[in-house]
């Protein structure tokens, strides 16, 4: 078999069809976003992903020993192989002070590589193709089917269901039954190891039991979407709901949910597009990450542009009202001066705003600044010399130095920080270059 | 005439930031003579960034830092650096010799190799230190004060003029940390500047000849008897750092305070 | 890699042979082993100095996402010789490895999630790019999977020499700027304060590994280059201490996994070389750590043995000069020493036996055949002439002395570790202060004793007895 799967399919794939198919995808998404979570929040991604890849040996040996693909004798053969895994690179890094990645690297390479060999190798004997073990054969899920009549009584007819399906959702039952069950030690131990073991938590027994959850969740998915993918399926949900949730649970509920819609729509995009299933589901679940990693309010990266954008604006137009400001200051209280030049495009947008909200009154070459314009230009300009006052007062600088930074940060200092400052100086002090400071004006800005 | 030199090395109005946020707030710091200086302060309180920022690792971003009245980029050759231990990983596998001869990468630049004037350098600066029978020694198989004085090896090798120093004495012996402070002083002896950031006051009381105090900011600085008075290291700053982490905050947020 | 059994032109693919038999290697052959070798060196180097720099998996990313550079390329040129399909996946390796720098910077997620997340998501849709093509049956197509595993048999002498040619360079460059790389490597912060442009020199190098990964494609397939770049520099870092050693080492290691698993593959029609180019390294690997000097399992084991001997024998000797207060004319028994050496442990006194014989054949024991005047003499006394008046043969008595050259050897012993109690002593007093001396390793010194336990802590931190944090 190869990757000409699409070719193969059917043409009367109608709804049971798919919607096996994608039972079965999501059964298996959700018990592998359900477990990484965990990885994820542990920063043992690097553990997952050697697991997922170091199960090869342990499926292949348990098949050849009778196991069933599916059956019990697999899983445990795989958990055996992650364990094994993990206890090497544990080992190495004792033995040989080899650092954890490149210990984790070794081994898991190693112990792929000899699983694909004895896949090969005993061909005839194992239900396995290496092809297959890289990526899986979720679009034939749907063919290998079993019956639950007999388990649903006698009277009911052949329910046929696919075999894949009742794997992954045992697996998934597992799984959640596993993680529920020790879910606040796990959730501790996961966010503080060194505090969860000092307060007598077995933390060695709950890393074990999260490892070998991990390889069950991986021989489900196994079959799904092969190895290198469920890495994918490990980790991506995990990541992207951190990105927009941060509390433990919330981040498992929506790594599940997520992966259970990527799952869906991988598999319609697959076939639409006439590929493989578990390449799509990565490329959809790809897609939410970027999408998170652009959208998440606050730290997304849009959110961050428009914050450096507003601040930027913010500075702008507070930099201008006070221009105006003092060289009315200086003209010895004017109300109106010359309209001042703008120095940047910012500026002139800015200038442009603030004249046609009315905050800056623009009248033959004049400017003049209206009574909220007044307010927000006395309370920039307050900030500032307070800062300066403050530099001045603590900082033993000289005179000159006091200007520029507190040009920069007149812009953030809060009404509460300000009368935290004046409440330190005397009444009516003037700042250091003997300017007055003005008062605070009754609006806050 | 009479027009007065540069400082040797020159805050001018530093202010430095992590991030966005600052943690150094406007230092004014000139050293204008050769000397065993001494940066102290509560841990925290930015000593290392201070040191960080004038060789360029951490961003300025209010002010400059000037060495010999010039910015770092011309004069990079002229200026000794000697980092803290933990950034090293000691089972790298490279001896004792190759250490110091990496002093004197800067002077050969890209692609030439240490040839027999570096070596017969690295020797003597090792001899310095006291290290000579180690050469051949992998790093991973010294002590901690030994350790040090490969460090400080590397920095002689350098050839430099002045020497920035961050946490020498740090998880040292007291017998190493007199022998360590001896190669300074010799270092000072020779004409060149010697910045140190140290921990302990202590043993900065016996021996710098000036210090600078710093908790955020530029707390005092001058000649080592007149700064650690009780009254400098007892007057309460909690207020004022308070103010200042606050700002700090609300600068990296780009926000406002409350 | 198939065998080819008698066609001649140079420039010729190789053809499938009907099988194992013979082993006419033909030009080709060779060229193909020749370039895969160059491509198995270049790979152990670049992957040390990726080790060296902490960063040994950073070049997984790149080899995941090179499928998906193969089959887009494919796609856009419809050509699938091996240069258009390598420089494909060039531009996503290091599109890969842009984009996982770009993640750390703007993205809250975690390095080794990153990494992770980048690993799967481009070979996924490096999948869904192979599968699409292969669905639709595009001419030309089949293969393309090869690049999964590895797979040499399609190569050409001339594909084989443009790997060549590219691992050359690469390993030119590393000779070339190695200085720079093990500056930064080291000590980066040093590095960056002096000036040299670490930020450079950091992508140059993951440059170079990205590089690799895509040249060692047709050898090892995506899903497994990286062990080709992982594993010889661990196993090289065994056995040396320096650079240098440590670079040629794990380009040896290198090209001797992917010249042993190339040939392997061979043994069987359908084994792709990729998994067995691995096993190749991790059996090296194995070896290195078993038999390695000084870092191996082998050489521990062995001199804890020889260490656990020398400390047995010591407490023999220094009981034996217990019993007989520091004469030799003094005697004891056997059965006694050994109570006292071993106690009831019986691995203990196998070993104390032991010992006692290896003092017997060197001499310091002997039999105390003669007895007069209430002393013990032997054969040593009377060839020395000592005057054994009266001395009557101690026949049924089990009774010993330690020679003349036995007193000397104990008495030495025993103004050792009373040395080191007196040095330890002052250390305490002085806070450790005593102790900065560059004093040999006590267990190179003294027999083992009370000092056993801690030897191990010893030696994997010597330095910790002076940290005085």
């Amino acid at each position: 078999m190869s990757l000409a799967v699409g070719a193969v399919l059917v043409a009367d794939a109608g709804l049971a069809f798919h919607g096996w198919s994608m039972a079965t995808a999501a059964a298996v998404s959700a018990a592998c976003a359900l477990v990484g979570s965990f990885l994820v929040v542990r920063r043992m991604s690097l553990l997952g992903d050697a697991i997922a890849h170091a199960v090869l040996p342990g499926i292949a040996v348990a098949v050849l020993a009778g196991g069933r693909l599916g059956g019990p004798l697999v899983l445990v053969g795989a958990v055996a192989a992650g364990l094994v895994t993990v206890w090497l690179t544990r080992a190495l890094h004792a033995a040989v002070g080899l650092a954890e990645d490149a210990g984790a690297g070794v081994v898991f390479t190693s112990l792929f590589a000899l699983g694909v060999v004895i896949v090969t190798l005993c061909a005839a004997q194992i239900d396995l193709d290496p092809q297959c073990v890289l990526f899986g054969i979720l679009e034939l899920a749907a063919f290998d089917l079993v019956s639950l009549g007999p388990l649903l009584g006698s009277s009911v007819g052949p329910v046929l269901v696919p075999r894949a399906f009742l794997t992954a959702s045992a697996v998934l039952g597992l799984v959640t039954a596993t993680l529920l069950g020790t879910w606040r030690l796990q959730v501790f131990t996961a966010f503080d190891p060194a505090a969860a073991r000092a307060a007598g938590l077995p933390v060695a027994a709950l890393t074990i039991l999260l490892l070998g959850t991990t390889a069950v969740a991986t021989v489900a998915a196994f079959e799904a979407v092969g190895a290198v993918l469920v890495v994918a399926m490990l980790v991506v949900p995990a990541a992207t709901a951190e990105l927009l949730v941060h509390r433990m649970p919330h981040v498992a509920a929506l790594a599940v949910a997520l992966a259970m819609v990527a799952a869906c729509l991988g598999w319609a995009a697959a076939w639409w597009l006439n590929t493989s299933a578990a390449g799509m589901m990565a490329v959809v679940l790809g897609g939410f990450y970027g999408l998170a990693v652009a959208l998440a309010p606050g730290e997304g990266f849009v959110a961050r542009a428009a914050t450096r954008l507003g601040l930027a604006w913010r500075v702008a137009r507070e930099d201008w009202l006070a221009r105006i400001w003092r060289a009315g200051e200086e003209a010895g209280g004017a109300g109106e001066v010359t309209r001042p030049r703008p120095r940047s495009l910012l500026e002139r947008a800015v200038a442009g705003w603030l004249e046609w909200t009315g905050v800056v009154v623009l009248h033959r070459g004049m400017v003049r600044l209206s009574a909220p314009g007044v307010r927000e230009a006395e309370t920039v300009v307050r900030s500032h010399r307070l800062w300066e006052a403050w530099l001045g007062r603590h900082a033993e600088l000289p005179l000159d130095h006091l200007h520029p930074p507190a040009e920069w940060l007149e812009h953030h200092l809060g009404a509460a920080m300000r009368e935290r400052i004046e409440a330190e100086m005397a009444v009516g002090e003037a700042d250091p270059h003997g300017r007055e400071i003005p008062p605070e004006s009754g609006a806050r800005p | 005439m009479t027009a007065a030199a540069a400082p040797i090395l020159e805050f001018h109005d530093v202010t430095v930031a992590y991030g966005r946020r600052p943690v150094l707030w406007n230092i004014d710091l000139a050293i204008a003579e050769p000397c065993l200086f001494g940066v102290i302060g509560p841990n925290g309180a930015g000593k290392s960034t201070l040191l960080k920022a004038a060789l360029g690792l951490v961003p300025v971003v209010g002010g400059y830092v000037r060495y010999f009245g010039a910015p770092l980029a011309g004069v990079r050759g002229r200026v000794g650096y000697v980092p803290q231990r933990e950034t090293v990983d000691w089972d790298f596998p490279v001896s004792v010799m190759d250490v110091v001869l990496m002093g004197t990468y800067g002077r050969l630049g890209w692609l030439r190799r240490p040839g027999r004037r570096e070596r017969e350098l690295a020797r003597r600066c090792l001899d310095r230190v006291g290290l000579g029978d180690l050469a051949e020694r992998q790093i991973g198989r010294l002590s901690g004060g030994q350790q040090q004085r490969v460090f400080l090896a590397r920095a002689l090798a350098q050839e430099a003029d002045l020497y920035l120093f961050d946490e020498p004495l740090a998880g040292v012996d007291v017998r190493s940390q007199e022998h360590i402070f001896q190669v300074l002083a010799a270092i000072r002896d020779e004409g060149k500047l010697v910045v140190v950031v140290h921990h302990d006051l202590r043993t900065a009381a016996e021996w710098f000849d000036r210090v600078a105090l710093i908790d955020m900011r530029l707390v005092a600085t001058g000649p080592t008897a007149d700064v650690l008075t009780p009254d400098n290291l007892r007057r309460t700053y909690a207020g004022r750092v308070e103010l200042l982490e606050e700002l700090g905050r609300a600068v990296a947020e780009r926000g406002r305070t409350p | 890699m198939m065998i080819d059994l008698g066609t001649s032109a140079a420039w010729t693919p190789l053809v499938a042979a009907a099988g194992p038999a013979g082993l006419a290697m033909t030009y080709n052959t060779l060229v193909v082993l020749a370039g895969v070798a160059a491509v198995g060196f270049a790979a152990g180097v670049a992957g040390t100095l990726a080790l060296l720099r902490r960063r040994p998996l950073v070049g997984d990313a790149a080899a995941h996402a090179t499928l998906l550079g193969v089959g887009t390329a494919f796609l856009l040129t419809g050509r699938r010789d091996l240069p258009t399909l390598l420089a494909g996946a060039l531009v996503s390796a290091v599109a890969a490895v842009g984009v996982l720098v770009l993640l750390r910077r703007i993205a809250r997620t975690r390095d080794d999630a990153a990494t992770a997340i980048v690993i799967g998501v481009s070979f996924g849709a490096g999948l869904a790019v192979v599968a699409g093509i292969t669905a639709r049956g595009l001419p030309g197509s089949a293969g393309l999977e090869q690049f999964l595993l590895g797979h040499t048999a399609a190569l050409t002498a001339r594909d084989a020499l443009l790997l060549a040619a590219a691992s050359l360079g690469v390993v030119v460059l590393v000779a070339v700027a190695l200085k720079e790389a093990v500056l930064v490597a080291f000590d980066a912060a040093f590095a960056a304060a002096s000036g040299w442009p670490v930020g450079l020199i950091d992508a140059a190098l993951v440059s170079l590994v990205a590089l690799m990964v895509v040249v060692g494609l047709p050898a090892a397939g995506a899903v497994l280059v990286t062990a080709l770049v992982v594993i010889p520099p661990v196993a090289a870092r065994q056995w040396t201490n320096r650079v240098g050693p440590m670079l040629l080492l794990a380009g040896l290691f290198g090209l001797a996994a992917a010249v042993a698993g190339v040939l392997l593959s061979t043994l069987r029609p359908g084994l792709a070389t990729g998994p067995l180019v691995v096993l190749a390294a991790a059996a090296i690997c194995f070896v290195s750590f078993v038999v390695a000097p000084e870092r191996g399992w082998l050489a521990r084991r062995l001199g804890e043995a020889d260490r656990r001997r020398r400390w047995t024998r010591g407490r023999v000797l220094g009981e034996c000069f217990a019993l007989c207060g520091d004469d030799a004319a003094t005697g004891f028994e056997r059965a006694l020493v050994i109570d006292r050496a071993a106690g009831d442990s019986g691995s203990l006194r196998r070993d104390a036996g032991r010992a006692w014989h290896q003092l017997v054949r060197e001499g310091v024991l002997e039999r105390a055949t003669l007895r007069a005047g209430g002393r013990d003499f032997g054969q040593e006394s009377v060839a020395r002439g000592a005057a054994v008046r009266g001395a009557m043969p101690q026949a049924g008595r089990d009774r010993w002395r330690l020679s003349s050259a036995g007193l000397v050897q104990a008495r030495e012993r025993r103004r050792r570790i009373g040395a080191w109690r007196d040095v330890l002593d002052a250390a305490v007093e002085n806070g450790r202060d005593a102790l900065t001396l560059d004093l040999p390793a006590p267990e190179e010194v003294l027999e083992g004793v009370v000092l056993a336990p801690l030897a191990a802590a010893w030696q994997s931190a010597p330095r910790a007895a002076e940290d005085t944090r």
